[in-house]
């Protein structure tokens, strides 16, 4: 190992480290600087990460700082950033005491960094469940409200039954290639019936993760159960991870056509159940669950065309999607203040009376709903670009349909913020790091609708 | 224009500046209208130079017939540029646009109380996307100022509106987005058409327009775009947005609506449908004789049947606008001048009389005809005016709508008289239900005693300007359809 192998592990060594200095020093030191601590290091992470040349051998036996690690690890980074700047305010607000809130948060990103360098399917596996593992202990951590806990309980046990389908089909796969390798595992011919079975139950794993229909049952109440800063990091970057993932098994694996119809199915049905399903919903967070498991039916849309266009759509769209759901639920975890703001009803005439959150939250829904100039619309115009051009052309007409319906309650939200009236007091004014995390994700929405080239080139590297 | 100045690009972005000025300036109602009307006037002065000191040559490098062409690198990855050009339908279209945002500045001046600043801001947004679409050369370009437009003017309705604004407002915006994504679809296929046949990927009109598509795909591909410009035109049976969004958006708003996104639809379906898939378009005409003759009479008809005046006046919208769609279906030089004219007719008329109607309700705090009556002797200017512009509506020789349906007519009658015969039916439908409005509003008999005062010397001057107008364009046409007609000849060639 050499030093240049260390540079190029340095993300991982760096959150790794933080979140056990965060855990061991947090009794000790002030809230503000365990936040500070934890903030500064994920974002140093990301830097380093983003300026640190990509190497195509290992550096540790399983881990490697390729280009695609190179390109989402400083979005994980940058998401995890965000997520810690909302949830410093919110925590002081919500009386969520202690340092292991932050420490898991970097945990997490400590599992979302190893994720992208496995070169093996054990090491895929570990910090995959890592980053669940993280997400178990997060989504509880408001043990004031008794949703928190049911929605932990009920992510433990789905994610335990997607952990162990993950498992077996790795297991599966192993058997029948005879090693772990990611390439040499995956692109065996022999054992073809056997690759193929474990194929098929780490898809059944990895839709539990994405939360694809049929198997998105847990997202709503997880969304709505967590903590708002929570349900961002969720909703961004374990998603993204997870996205990730497979695009790493299906980039490395020779083209498998036995993938195509479940993939079909699965983008097909959480397109159109995901944005039905939203349309009847209340509650904000719930309408964003679906509204996520829509998007990640679009992500598998571009996925399933297995052309490097596809997965360089999705890269993008990962990229897209972090930024404006991190400032969606930023922006909803700004408005909760003694309790979570849930209903969209009670969005009524915030768009006066906080004028920035108000704002970040209906630029958010509108580029979720895909409107120009946002980057909402260079996203879905790239995986539908790259599903037409992949062949898929009635999947994409059905899915471009469905985005059309799915304005209706991105619009219901904009509706309430500016509408209509509300007697309701005026939000207290935002805190500084809570703004500037706004202002952040705000920006990345709108430049990267109106300059989206520079992201591009970054995916096109990233996949090289 | 020879020199290298991004004129067209300061055309688009100068209302957009304006607007992001507007909102930082949130403290003074007052500073924000003289703001706005400042922008306005300064977009409204570029233009008129640009009119006026322009050769008309074409521009170096540009598309045949584009006296103004501006091209940049914008993402590279797909092709896409920033091309923008302006040939004389672009430029007349570009006048109208500056024209009507200045009267719509002016009319909101007194009517919008609340949120001032942001009021403006959103009617200098909507602008710029006006602008972009009647300025883009590239078909991505133009989506995105396409889509761009909805999210001002839904704002504008929902904010502002008076009645069932929220209903309206969530309306006119789902019609046209589901409308604008299928002509995605639609433009993505063609792109991915054309780089395939000739190794190079652009979204520019000037090099999609030589893809040879296959008769079956290109009525697909066609439908795509007709759908989507046919919901903004509307076209009957398409239409049902307008009539809510028109009755419930604020006058400056409705003025807006009818005036300049009606004719987005319209020139999207000249400047792009109709260039890039001909046979499709050829096969498609039938359908759009029908529905053009259709909506001539159709929305006279339910014109007649309204007691809201600004409802009125947005069925008549469908009834004129029905004009412009057979002008386009017979795709002849008389008659695609014609409905161009007829565009910036209907801008017009309709906006002052939408103009009108809002001056009324801002006084007696009501749009339905009972209210009024025998309000002739009471205010005397507006009375005028009101006449005058019913009169242009209704196609009186002299005024400019006469010239508009009269080009059409002639047109059309060459290739379909059987169409030609049916408009002209419509047109007297027409005449029914303004003789109504007219009776009704300003003669008749008093039904409620009402105090109305006269027009302020801002409203009058507004509504002098579009007189101006219209009648400049009811005796002396000549200019405008000389700048059309260089266009015209490359488009029907």
């Amino acid at each position: 190992m050499t030093l240049a192998d260390l540079f190029s592990i340095m993300p991982i060594i760096i959150t790794g480290c933080a979140a056990l200095v965060v855990l061991l020093c947090g009794p000790l030191l002030h809230t503000r600087t365990v936040s500070g601590i934890a903030v500064v290091t994920s974002g140093g992470a990301g830097v380093w990460a983003a300026f640190t040349p990509s190497a195509a051998t290992p550096a540790l036996p399983g881990l490697a700082f390729t280009p695609l690690a190179q390109f989402l690890i400083p979005l994980f980074c940058l998401s995890a950033v965000l997520t810690l700047l909302f949830s410093h305010g919110y925590n002081l607000r919500r009386a969520i005491k202690g340092e292991e809130y932050p420490a898991t948060v970097l945990f997490a990103l400590f599992a979302m960094c190893v994720l992208p360098c496995a070169t093996n399917l054990l090491i895929l596996f570990l910090a995959l469940e890592s980053i669940t593992f993280a997400f178990y202990i997060l989504v509880t951590m408001d043990l004031g409200r008794a949703e928190s806990g049911e929605a932990g309980l009920k992510y433990l046990l789905m994610g335990a039954v997607a952990a162990a389908f993950t498992a077996f089909g790795f297991a599966l796969i192993f058997a029948g290639s005879g090693t772990l390798a990611l390439t040499g595992a995956i692109a065996s011919q022999e054992n073809r019936a056997i690759i193929s079975a474990g194929w098929g139950v780490v898809i059944i794993g990895i839709a539990f993760k994405l939360s694809l229909v049929p198997a998105h049952l847990w997202t709503p109440d997880v969304y709505q159960g967590a903590p708002a800063p929570i349900a961002a990091f969720l909703s961004t970057s374990s998603k993204v991870a997870a996205a990730a993932l497979l695009l790493m098994l299906l980039a490395f694996s020779p083209p498998m056509p036995e993938l195509h119809a479940p993939l079909y199915i699965l983008s097909l049905l959480s397109m159109v159940i995901g944005n039905l399903a939203a349309l009847l919903q209340k509650n904000i967070k719930r309408m964003l669950a679906y509204s996520s498991i829509a998007h990640m039916g679009y992500l598998t849309l571009a996925l399933l065309t297995g052309t490097k266009e596809g997965y360089a759509a999705v890269l993008l769209y990962g990229a897209i999607y972090t930024a404006m759901n991190l400032a969606a639920f930023g922006a909803i975890a700004s408005l909760s203040i003694d309790e979570e703001r849930d209903l969209i009803a009670d969005y009524a005439g915030i768009g006066f009376s906080a004028p920035l959150r108000g704002g970040v939250l209906a630029l958010s829904m509108l580029a979720l709903a895909g409107i120009p100039p946002t980057a909402g619309f260079i996203g879905k115009f790239f995986i539908f670009y790259a599903a037409i051009k992949g062949g898929e052309m009635t999947l994409a007409i059905i899915g471009i349909v469905s985005a059309a319906a799915s304005a209706f309650f991105y619009l219901k939200v904009v509706v309430h913020l500016y509408m209509h009236r509300s007697e309701a007091a005026t939000p207290r004014s935002t805190p500084p790091a809570e703004s500037l995390a706004l202002c952040c994700a705000a920006l990345f929405v709108i430049f990267l609708g109106i300059f989206p080239a520079p992201l591009m080139r970054l995916v096109d590297a990233a996949l090289r | 224009m020879t020199s290298d100045f991004p004129i067209l690009t300061l055309l688009i972005f100068l209302p957009l500046c304006g607007s992001l000025l507007l909102f930082a300036c949130r403290r003074s109602d007052q500073m924000a209208r003289l703001v706005a009307l400042t922008v306005s006037l300064a977009e409204m002065g570029l233009v008129a130079w640009l009119c006026l000191a322009s050769s008309m040559d074409v521009a170096a490098g540009a598309p045949a017939g584009f006296f103004s062409f501006e091209d940049a690198a914008w993402i590279e990855r797909f092709g896409i540029r920033y091309t923008l050009g302006m040939d004389g339908i672009s430029l007349v279209m570009v006048l109208l646009t500056a024209f009507i945002t200045v009267i719509a500045v002016l009319v909101s001046w007194n009517g919008i109380r609340e949120r001032v600043p942001l009021y403006y801001a959103l009617l200098l947004a909507l602008q710029c996307g006006i602008q972009g679409v009647f300025l883009s050369l590239d078909l991505f370009l133009f989506y995105l100022f396409w889509e761009a437009m909805l999210i001002p003017m839904f704002f504008l309705i929902g904010i502002w509106g008076h009645g069932r604004r929220v209903y309206s407002a969530v309306k006119f915006f789902l019609y046209t987005f589901l409308g604008s994504l299928l002509m995605l679809v639609a433009i993505i296929a063609l792109y991915l058409m054309h780089g395939a046949q000739t190794g190079s990927y652009t979204f520019s009109l000037t090099g999609l327009i030589n893809t040879s598509v296959p008769y079956g795909v290109g009525l697909w591909l066609y439908a795509a775009f007709l759908l989507s410009f046919a919901i903004k035109f509307p076209v009957f049976p398409l239409h049902t947005w307008l009539p809510d969004a028109h009755t419930d958006a604020p006058t400056a708003g409705s003025v807006i609506l009818a005036s300049l996104l009606l004719k987005t639809g319209a020139y999207g379906l000249i400047r792009f449908a109709y260039p890039l898939f001909p046979e499709a378009a050829r096969a498609f005409t039938p359908v759009l004789y029908v529905v053009a003759v259709f909506g001539i009479s159709y929305g006279a008809w339910v014109a007649f049947a309204q007691t809201d005046m600004k409802r009125l006046v947005a069925y008549s919208s469908v009834s004129h606008m029905g004009f412009v769609a057979l002008g386009i279906a017979a795709w002849s030089p008389v008659a695609l001048s014609g409905a161009l004219l007829q565009m910036v007719n209907h801008g017009v008329t309709t906006g002052a009389l939408f103009a009108i109607v809002g001056m009324l309700d801002e006084r007696a705090e009501s749009r339905e005809m009972a209210t009024y009556g025998g309000i002739w002797g009471k205010v005397p200017v507006l009375s005028f005016f009101f006449l005058l512009f019913c009169m242009a509506s209704a196609g009186l020789p002299g005024l400019n709508n006469f010239i508009g349906e009269f080009l059409v007519l002639v047109g059309t009658f060459k290739v379909a008289p059987m169409a030609a015969l049916g408009a002209f039916l419509g047109i007297v439908l027409t005449l029914v239900y303004t003789v109504r409005l007219v009776q009704e509003v300003l003669f008749g008999k008093e039904n409620k005693p009402l105090s109305l005062k006269d027009l302020s010397l801002r409203e009058a001057g507004v509504l002098a300007v579009m007189a101006l107008a219209a009648v400049y364009l009811g005796v002396h046409p000549g200019p405008v359809l000389e700048l059309f007609r260089a266009p015209i000849e490359l488009l029907t060639k």
